[in-house]
C-alpha cells in the first residue's frame, strides 16, 4: 500500500521520465520527419529524369537516389534509438515472460567490459578480481545491461584520466560484484535521488534518468537482490550489488 | 565581402549525425546553398574562423560546449552570420533566458518542421547579406569622409 505523498512523488518521478523520453526521441522522430519529406521529393523528381534518358539526367537520378539510401539507413539508425528507449521503458514495466536461466556473472561482466572498451579507450584503465563462482538464476541480458549502465556511468563521472575496478566475490549464500571508480563522485543529495526514476546529473543527450532505477527494478525485483551505492565527492563511486545464489543447486560448473 | 556570385553558406552543428545528414540532404535538395555540418563544435568555431558563414544552425546540448557558446563564439568570427538554435530541450525557462543573452536570430524546437526551418535559414541569409553590405557600405562612408577630411585640412593649410 502506498501513501498519498509516496504516490505524488512517483506521479513527479513519471513526470520527469516522461519529459526526458520526450526529448530523447524528438531527434530521431525529427531526422525521420525531414528524410520522410526528401524522399517523396526526390521521388517524385526521378520520374521526369528517368523519362528523359539523357547521361545527364540520368547521372542526377543516380545521385538522387544515393541520397535516399543514405537517408533510410539514418531512419534506421532514428528507429533503433526509439526502439531503445522503449525497450528500457518495458524492462521497467515488469511485462518479460521469459523463464530464468543460469548465468555466468563473471562471463556477463567480461562481455559487457569488451561492449564499452571502445568508449573507455586509453583514457581509463579497468581492473578486475573475479572469484570462481556459482552460477545465479536469473536474467542474464538484464543485468548485462545493468552492468553496462554502471560501467558507463562509471565512465562518464570520469574526467580525463582515472580507474575503474570490477570485483566479484561469494559472500556466503550470495554473490557480490562490485564496480568503482575514480571519477568525480556524488553530493550527497545526488546520492539520495540516484535510483529515482527521471533523476539524472548528465545533460540531456547523454542521460534521460532511467538507467540507474531500471538496474534496480532489474536487480532487486528480478533477482531477488540488492544494490547500493557508496561515494564520495572528488573521490569515486561505488556500486555494490548482491543477488542471492539459488538454493538448490549451487555448485555448477 | 565575398557574396557577390557565391551561394550562400550554411553551418549546422549536432552532435548526433543524424540530424546533419537530414538537414543537409533536405537543404541540398531545396537550395544551391553550400552546407557545412559539424559534430564537433570545436570544429565548426574553427571553421567559422576562416570561412564567411550565412547563417550557423547549432543544437543545445553537446559534450563539449553548449549552443549558446557555440553562437556566442561564432558571432565573434562572423558577427553578421544569423544564428538560429535547433534544440530538444525540454527545459525552456533557462534556454530562452541564454537565448536572449546571446541575441540569437531564431529558435527552433525539434522534432523541426522542414518547411519552417527552410523559412527561418533564408530569411537569416537575406538578413545576413543586408548585414555585410550594410558595413561595407558604412566603410566605404567612412572612409570617403576621412578622403574628405584630408582634402578639406590641406585646403585650409593652403589658404592659411
Amino acid at each position: 500500500m502506498s501513501s498519498p505523498a509516496t504516490e505524488l512523488h512517483q506521479m513527479a518521478a513519471v513526470g520527469r521520465l516522461l519529459a526526458s523520453v520526450l526529448h530523447e526521441i524528438n531527434t530521431p522522430i525529427g531526422s525521420i520527419f525531414s528524410n520522410t519529406e526528401v524522399i517523396l521529393k526526390s521521388l517524385e523528381m526521378l520520374g521526369p529524369l528517368l523519362e528523359q534518358d539523357d547521361p545527364e539526367s540520368l547521372d542526377k537520378a543516380r545521385r538522387i537516389v544515393e541520397i535516399c539510401q543514405s537517408l533510410t539507413a539514418v531512419d534506421r539508425i532514428a528507429c533503433e534509438r526509439i526502439r531503445t528507449v522503449i525497450r528500457g521503458l518495458k524492462t521497467f514495466s515488469r511485462t518479460d515472460g521469459s523463464a530464468p536461466e543460469p548465468i555466468d556473472v563473471n562471463r556477463i561482466l567480461l562481455d559487457t567490459l569488451k561492449l564499452t572498451q571502445p568508449e573507455l579507450g586509453n583514457r581509463i584503465t579497468v581492473e578486475t578480481e573475479f572469484q570462481e563462482l556459482p552460477d545465479l538464476e536469473g536474467y542474464p541480458q538484464m543485468l548485462g545491461q545493468v552492468f553496462l549502465n554502471l560501467l558507463v556511468n562509471a565512465a562518464q563521472a570520469i574526467h580525463g584520466e582515472g580507474r575503474i575496478r570490477i570485483v566479484t566475490r561469494l559472500e556466503g549464500r550470495a554473490i557480490r560484484i562490485t564496480i568503482a571508480d575514480t571519477g568525480r563522485g556524488m553530493t550527497a543529495e545526488e546520492q539520495a535521488r540516484a535510483f529515482d526514476v527521471g533523476f539524472t546529473t548528465k545533460p540531456v543527450g547523454e542521460g534521460i534518468g532511467m538507467g540507474l532505477a531500471i538496474s534496480r527494478e532489474i536487480v532487486e525485483e528480478k533477482h531477488g537482490g540488492k544494490i547500493t551505492v557508496e561515494t564520495e565527492p572528488g573521490r569515486g563511486t561505488a556500486f555494490h550489488i548482491r543477488i542471492p545464489v539459488p538454493q538448490t543447486r549451487s555448485k555448477r560448473q | 565581402m565575398s557574396q557577390n556570385g557565391q551561394s550562400p553558406s550554411v553551418l549546422i552543428v549536432d552532435d548526433e549525425d543524424m540530424v546533419i545528414t537530414s538537414i543537409k540532404a533536405f537543404l541540398q535538395l531545396e537550395t544551391s546553398f553550400k552546407v557545412y555540418g559539424f559534430c564537433d563544435p570545436e570544429d565548426a568555431v574553427q571553421f567559422a574562423g576562416d570561412h564567411t558563414v550565412d547563417v550557423a544552425v547549432s543544437d543545445y546540448l553537446m559534450p563539449k560546449m553548449n549552443g549558446i557558446d557555440l553562437l556566442t563564439r561564432i558571432k565573434e568570427v562572423q558577427p553578421e552570420a544569423s544564428r538560429v538554435l535547433l534544440t530538444g530541450h525540454a527545459d525552456k525557462q533557462s534556454a530562452i533566458q541564454a537565448i536572449n543573452q546571446a541575441m540569437l536570430f531564431q529558435y527552433l524546437e525539434k522534432p523541426w518542421d522542414n518547411s519552417q526551418l527552410l523559412l527561418v535559414i533564408q530569411s537569416g541569409v537575406e538578413r545576413a547579406r543586408l548585414f555585410r553590405e550594410l558595413r561595407d557600405k558604412v566603410e566605404a562612408l567612412d572612409s570617403a569622409n576621412s578622403r574628405i577630411k584630408t582634402v578639406q585640412r590641406r585646403l585650409i593649410e593652403a589658404f592659411l
